[in-house]
């Protein structure tokens, strides 16, 4: 082909075929500023006839019982401790919980994340704690109108606040990919031991305070700068089909 | 010149990656961790129509797929270089389709984002994570890079095998 008269030309030709791509291209900064909203719910819609039955529902109802005489304890344990104190808020607030489906999971991998079936239109709010059977897996990270997406307490960089009641002593509890999160310790001697419950710190301004976590594995004493331990959460999140959002 | 990029169904075909990625099941999987399917996409994508439309495509890809995961991590300048390289190999060799190449340069591509991952870890969070982190992220990309292998002589072959047909070189 003969070289173009006008270079000029040539480059607004290429600019006028580059154009649809440009404008897709903006169309895919959106759909990653919203968070992937519209593919959410799309998402949501076509897989909806293949949601869990709601026989995991009621035995998530069943086990709720179960989590609620544990929390009741360990409430009455943090009731006698704050009615010492002044200043803190009030604590038994009426809390609000909404069960939702998990659409979408993925427990492994580089992203450890679960799709729930229920989004702002239900009152689900970003930070909201997520339950599942016994115990906290999450929280909510960004909600659409009609899904949810939770961050598990297993994703790397995944840091909450809680509490032993045991030893009564506070921990960090620290996502490391795999599906034991690590705890750290503030103090050198903890006084932690295999077997100590792990719940949600009473003093937590982000969650709920006295939620069931887990339960501890293994303790390295000789860690440095501090000890830590490993923790084998109560609720696995690989074979959670329902799970309740626990409102704030 | 091969213009896949102009077939509204090869380029609807790339939604099909974040529904894969969302409804991957827990047993399609090395160790629970599920393929790439944004390489199983890409590399005949690349292959067929170029490095500008691959880049252009993995850069689109990666953006819809980082709007689907929890912030952090960003899968954008692996698949923008993925695409970009699988492109010129498309253009300036012999045509890939042996199994065997195939499954190779997706194993290539699967490892490349799971380094930059890796990558991005260990300089935004890996002092506060630790080497427990490290080995993790490894073995998280291998698993992938070994599942996203296993697959591509199957799903890329019948890719390259279809758009080949719609626009052949």
């Amino acid at each position: 082909m003969a070289p173009t008269q006008w270079p000029g030309g040539s480059r607004w030709r290429g600019f006028l075929r580059l154009w649809p791509w440009l404008l897709l291209t903006v169309a895919f900064l959106l759909v990653r500023a919203t968070k992937g909203a519209g593919f959410a719910d799309a998402y949501a819609l076509l897989s909806r006839p293949f949601w869990p039955g709601p026989a995991q529902s009621e035995w998530l109802d069943a086990a709720a019982d179960l989590e609620t005489k544990a929390a009741v304890q360990l409430l009455e344990a943090d009731n006698r401790r704050l009615r010492a104190l002044l200043g803190l808020q009030e604590g038994g607030k009426s809390q609000t919980d909404r069960s939702a489906a998990v659409i979408s999971r993925s427990p492994r991998g580089w992203w450890q994340q679960l799709e729930l079936g229920k989004g702002s239109i239900d009152g689900i709010k970003a930070g909201d704690a997520v339950m599942g059977p016994g115990g906290l897996v999450g929280q909510v990270q960004s909600v659409t109108p009609v899904t949810s997406r939770v961050k598990l307490l297993t994703a790397p960089g995944t840091e909450v606040g809680v509490w032993l009641p045991r030893s009564r002593s506070h921990a960090l509890l620290v996502g490391m990919g795999s599906s034991r999160p690590q705890l750290r310790f503030i103090e050198k001697d903890p006084n932690v031991r295999p077997g100590d419950l792990v719940s949600t710190s009473p003093a937590s301004t982000l969650l709920p305070a006295n939620l069931p976590v887990g339960v501890v594995q293994s303790v390295d004493e000789r860690a440095v700068p501090a000890p830590h331990a490993v923790v084998q959460l109560i609720a696995a999140p690989e074979a959670i089909d329902w799970v309740q959002v626990r409102r704030r | 010149m091969a213009r896949l990029h102009r077939q509204p169904l090869c380029v609807a075909s790339a939604l099909l990656v974040p529904l894969l990625t969302l409804a991957t099941p827990g047993w399609l999987g090395v160790a629970g961790v599920g393929p790439a399917w944004a390489v199983l996409w890409l590399l005949p994508w690349s292959l067929v129509d170029g490095p500008v439309s691959g880049a252009l495509a993995g850069v689109s890809l990666g953006l819809v797929l980082d709007g689907l995961s929890i912030d952090g991590l960003t899968q954008v300048p692996a698949l923008l270089l993925m695409g970009w390289w699988w492109g010129r190999l498309g253009r300036r060799a012999r045509p890939i389709q042996r199994s065997l190449n195939l499954g190779l340069l997706a194993w290539i591509g699967s490892v490349a984002l799971g380094l930059s991952l890796i990558l991005q870890g260990v300089v935004m969070q890996a002092d506060a994570l630790g080497p427990w982190w490290r080995s993790w992220a490894w073995q998280t990309t291998w698993s992938q890079a070994l599942i996203t292998a296993l697959l591509a002589p199957m799903l890329v072959s019948i890719q390259l095998l279809l758009w080949r047909r719609r626009v052949p070189a």
